[in-house]
């Protein structure tokens, strides 16, 4: 099922385009086409519009679109630096125990058990990234020996600080007496995109694609880490830089995507893998089509999240899984699939 | 006689001889609860724990408050419970209600565990399961409470007082000639809403509202803004305290700006327990939820 990295990369577009576009078109409410085109082309023109639909379409959909394709892209090239840094299939941006960490800090900070001092400084969005930078460092700090980064050490302190940042929310959860700002913070946990607005994107977009370019400019040591480290290092790469830019690149694009729309699973494991089955292991191509495929593949995760039952609204996590294994099995039998 | 049906009149046999064995002794009343179990009392009790905030609510309807020796800990009303030892109700700490040796437990099936009844009989606690709807159930729970624990007479005179006050919101709603369509929330910032069945759209009625989520299929659905920027609300009414500062909406969902309910600053709070809790407070959420809808209307009927 190997196609030809020019025809995959015009198919994976087309398909994005076409995920905007059907993301923005349908929703909870439907909406008559033409609508959607006039309510488009009156941002253009300035002609007026039926401001309901203006609303819906300018001021709900498409934010919530362009936030799914940041977090979908985003979330998959992290997957693929992840899968590369510790040479395992089974890796994924959460590996490291960022997304359990973003739970713990916003959790703490949503149902108030932080001082009061800290939360008055503290925003959802900003609680969920510093406990993501949390569990980061303290799984840094474990696997650094004599200036080295052990990836076994990585992978054992990343699935332990999971745990301990993972039963912190648990307990929290648990012991929080509001039970609005319970449903409030599970609906966080499972990670859904109703909030974005246009004032939101920005951030989480520089950050995003400055991760893509920075891997983008690292696609020939992750090709030559996945060799192994001494070969790698024999070939004159520099190892133990190129891993802490990987874990860099992909801790401040987690971070930021999970903090302003939850722990969203899956779209990192399988999108990586789904790539390789279509074009080969060359990080070259793996990484900007996995950000195309990831894209679309979440904005299409969300409009299911959206239409599933009307009028309301489902965490787009609960949709993810659901969605992609039937799909990813699929290709996982029919494909050579080769991981490095 | 066939094998089987000798063998059903030998299990009628034992039943009937166990039956016989462990009669109730005098005095003992035996009921039904709302679950269908058949729950006995020896005595009237005197020594009360409730499972859920609604329940300890009714019990002081009821006029039977100085009975209970523990609530949960998620109880505030009335203030008397204040004073009452506490335990978890979720999960049930049992070995807490067995220590407060109650003669009668009273539990819910919104929030308690039928399955619990089990381990309760076990423990030779009796509990009484209720189950209740609708405003109506709750008054008739009231009722029941009053027979279970000797306090008929109070019960009654309570019930009849809050008919009283449902019978002038009725005949005020009467007079309304235009039913605002409205948007209750229980969360401003996830759309947590109530959907089919839910009975906060008949409180919404009776106060002469148009509830417009009582459509939606999921019980407890969270609704998209778009929904909401369709439906066009004209009253939105949050259950998250009477200071409720209807500028969080906005600020949660800048789309709404041209809702009329938000246009014409019809955003309104209410005490969540005044809705969110089925007791005898009901009453009391209608009479916020007038003064919401109809503001004019809720200051001629109570000056």
């Amino acid at each position: 099922m190997r196609m030809r990295p020019l025809t995959l990369s015009c198919w994976l577009l087309g398909l994005l385009l076409a995920s905007v576009v059907a993301g923005v078109a349908l929703g909870s409410v439907s909406l008559a086409p033409d609508v959607v085109v006039r309510v488009l082309l009156g941002r253009i023109t300035g002609a007026a519009v039926d401001p309901v639909a203006e609303r819906i379409v300018w001021q709900l959909r498409l934010p919530r679109v362009l936030m799914a394709l940041l977090t979908g892209g985003g979330l998959a090239i992290v997957g693929v630096a992840m899968q590369t840094l510790v040479r395992n299939p089974l890796a994924e941006p959460y590996i490291l125990g960022l997304s359990s960490g973003a739970s713990a800090g916003a959790s703490l900070f949503y149902l108030g058990f932080l001082p009061p001092l800290l939360s008055r400084a503290l925003s959802m969005p900003l609680a969920a990234f510093l406990g993501a930078l949390l569990a980061l460092t303290l799984v840094y700090l474990v696997a650094r020996q004599n200036g080295m980064l052990s990836i076994s050490r990585l992978l054992l302190g990343g699935v332990a600080i999971s745990a301990l940042m993972a039963s912190i929310t648990s307990f929290v959860t648990f012991a929080s007496p509001s039970p609005d700002k319970l449903r409030a913070v599970l609906f966080w946990l499972l990670g859904s995109f109703s909030g974005a607005r246009w004032s939101l994107l920005p951030l989480p977009a520089l950050i995003t694609l400055l991760g893509l370019l920075g891997m983008m400019a690292l696609t020939r040591p992750m090709d030559l880490l996945l060799l192994g480290e001494e070969p790698a290092a024999q070939l004159g790469i520099p190892v133990e830089l190129a891993k802490r830019l990987l874990i860099l690149i992909s801790a401040l694009v987690t971070g930021t995507l999970v903090a302003f729309s939850g722990t969203i699973g899956f779209v990192g494991l399988i999108i990586p893998h789904a790539v390789r089955a279509l074009t080969g292991v060359p990080h070259r191509r793996v990484v900007p089509l996995s950000f195309l495929l990831g894209a679309a593949f979440l904005i299409w995760a969300d409009l299911v999240a959206r239409l599933l039952l009307p009028g309301t609204e489902l965490p787009v996590g609960v949709v993810t899984a659901l969605c992609g294994v039937p799909f990813f099995l699929m290709l996982l039998r029919r494909s050579h699939y080769r991981f490095g | 006689m066939k094998p089987v049906q000798l063998l059903l009149l030998l299990l009628l046999l034992v039943l009937g001889a166990c039956r016989q064995a462990s009669g109730p002794p005098d005095g003992a009343l035996t009921v039904t609860d709302d679950l269908g179990r058949m729950v006995t009392l020896p005595h009237v009790p005197e020594r009360v724990v409730t499972l859920a905030p609604s329940l300890t609510e009714i019990v002081f309807a009821a006029g039977a408050g100085h009975k209970l020796v523990g609530v949960t800990t998620a109880d505030d009303y009335p203030p008397a419970v204040d004073t009452l030892p506490r335990f978890s109700a979720l999960p049930v700490n049992f070995e807490a209600i067995v220590a407060l040796q109650p003669d009668l437990v009273l539990a819910t099936d919104q929030v308690n565990n039928p399955r619990d009844a089990a381990t309760f009989e076990a423990l030779g606690l009796p509990v009484y399961f209720f189950s209740y709807h609708s405003l109506e159930d709750v008054l008739e729970a009231i009722l029941t409470t009053g027979k279970l624990l000797g306090t008929e007479p109070v019960a009654r005179r309570t019930v009849d007082s809050l008919r009283a006050r449902l019978a002038k919101l009725a005949a005020a709603a009467d007079t309304l000639r235009h039913c605002p369509t409205v948007l209750v929330l229980i969360s401003d910032e996830t759309l947590y809403a109530f959907g089919q069945g839910s009975y906060v759209h008949d409180l919404v009625a009776r106060v002469g509202g148009k509830s417009l989520t009582d459509s939606l299929s999921n019980p407890a659905p969270v609704l998209s803004d778009e929904l909401v920027l369709q439906l066009q609300p004209e009253v939105i009414v949050v259950t998250a305290g009477a200071d409720y500062d209807p500028a969080r909406l906005l600020r949660y969902h800048p789309s709404w700006d041209l809702l009329p309910a938000v246009r014409n600053r019809r955003i309104c709070g209410v005490e969540p327990s005044l809705i969110l809790r089925p007791g005898p407070r009901l009453v009391a959420g209608l009479e916020a939820l007038l003064h919401c809808l109809h503001p004019e209307l809720a200051r001629k009927l109570s000056p």
